[in-house]
């Protein structure tokens, strides 16, 4: 490895990063496949090399949401305890499975974010409403509105049977996965957005760590690829929050889906 | 309605998760910046990569760029596991054994799975 692929995957850390923090996905959606695709990393490696990222994005994050309290941390801790599980039989999965079937799924996967990131366009400004009659309850200050937020949860077992879900895709596939799990918190569990984002948000270190270990212990962390990945996603992602404050396009939006569409179909063929 | 205050359990988190990310930031740039300096990056070869291998070379007597990359990602790796034992704590010390054992379940899985996959 030369010095200079030491800078290209800083780089590539830092730009995958902001794209993912002003999209509102991880940094994993893009740094997977631009591992994979550019840097002609195994598949293996690439999922292993962001799941660290976004241990390190997680933490980082969540230290400032909880301090904050937009982080529901019982809600948080109740959740871990299935998707915890879903990572462990995601990361057993995808080393049982070849990198190139591995390189199929993630194309799907892809296919399907795009998707998202178009329905959640439109979705705008549709949050479910809060409810009082639920269970762990919790407060929060909304900077953007200046209003405190009182809610809590409904339908916790069928929030726990979603971060079960969300857990797996992230251990076989090392993605957030808060794509799907922050609307279905908010549709089924009636947990405002804000707070369903930094929740997950916080969860999913745990996550990642549950799956971390399976791909160390089956040799796909090479720390020399890792580390420059995973501190330029961690910088990229503060990078991504400040200039997603000052650009709030819809246009964005609708680029990177297309993007994902062609970087999907591209996977697909390869 | 009054803001919410940050509990005791919350700030215990939020300083175990920025004491975790930021030690090991530090860790990894201090490797990559001594690699930087020796001019040279060789990599462990790829059959380096086992968990053995990379452990050894946490526990050998020459710290080079490449083992404090790799402390950095260790702790990294650990610092969720710092977070749920100090939620733990947190709950146990504000009496809430409910969220206390959900947290001590949580950590077991995880540490059960360590020792499971790296034995």
């Amino acid at each position: 490895m030369t010095l200079t692929s030491l800078l290209l995957l800083l780089l590539a850390g830092i730009v995958t990063g902001t794209i993912g923090a002003m999209l509102g996905l991880g940094g994993g959606v893009f740094l997977v496949p631009f591992l994979a695709l550019a840097f002609g990393l195994p598949m293996h490696q690439a999922i292993a090399t962001s799941i660290l990222a976004i241990i390190a994005t997680s933490s980082a994050g969540g230290a400032m949401n909880v301090e904050r309290r937009i982080v529901n941390l019982r809600l948080g801790m109740t959740l871990e305890t299935t998707t915890v599980i879903g990572a462990i039989l995601g990361g057993v999965t995808a080393n049982l499975l070849g990198g190139d079937v591995l390189t199929k799924i993630f194309a799907g996967l892809l296919l399907l974010v795009s998707f998202m990131m178009i329905w959640r366009i439109r979705q705008r400004g549709m949050e479910e409403p809060t409810h009082q009659d639920g269970v762990l309850a919790a407060t929060y200050r909304d900077d953007s509105t200046g209003t405190i937020v009182s809610y809590s949860v409904r339908r916790v077992p069928a929030v726990m049977l979603v971060s079960l879900v969300a857990g797996n895709i992230s251990g076989l596939l090392g993605v957030g996965g808060g794509i799907f799990k922050v609307p279905s918190m908010n549709i089924i569990g009636g947990i405002p957005m804000k707070a369903a984002t930094a929740t997950s948000n916080f969860m999913i270190g745990v996550t990642a760590a549950a799956s971390a270990f399976i791909y160390f212990a089956h040799g796909h962390i090479n720390p020399l690829i890792v580390a420059p990945a995973a501190l330029g996603v961690l910088s990229g992602s503060f990078l991504g929050v400040l200039l997603g404050r000052k650009i709030k396009s819809h246009v964005l939006t609708w680029v990177f889906a297309i993007v994902l569409l062609i970087i999907s179909i591209q996977m697909f063929l390869r | 309605m009054d803001d919410p205050t940050t509990s005791n359990v919350e700030r215990w988190i939020s300083m175990a998760l920025r004491i975790g990310v930021w030690s090991s930031a530090a860790l990894m740039i201090a490797g990559l910046l001594a690699v930087w300096v020796s001019g040279s990056a060789s990599l462990p070869p790829s059959e380096n990569l086992s968990p053995r291998a990379l452990l050894r070379m946490l526990f050998s007597s020459s710290v080079d760029g490449v083992t404090l990359i790799f402390s950095g990602l260790v702790v990294l790796m650990l610092t969720p596991f710092l977070r749920v034992l100090t939620a733990a704590i947190g709950f146990l010390a504000e009496r809430d054994l409910k969220f206390a054992f959900v947290s001590l379940a949580v950590l077991s899985m995880l540490l059960g799975e360590l020792f499971f996959f790296l034995r």
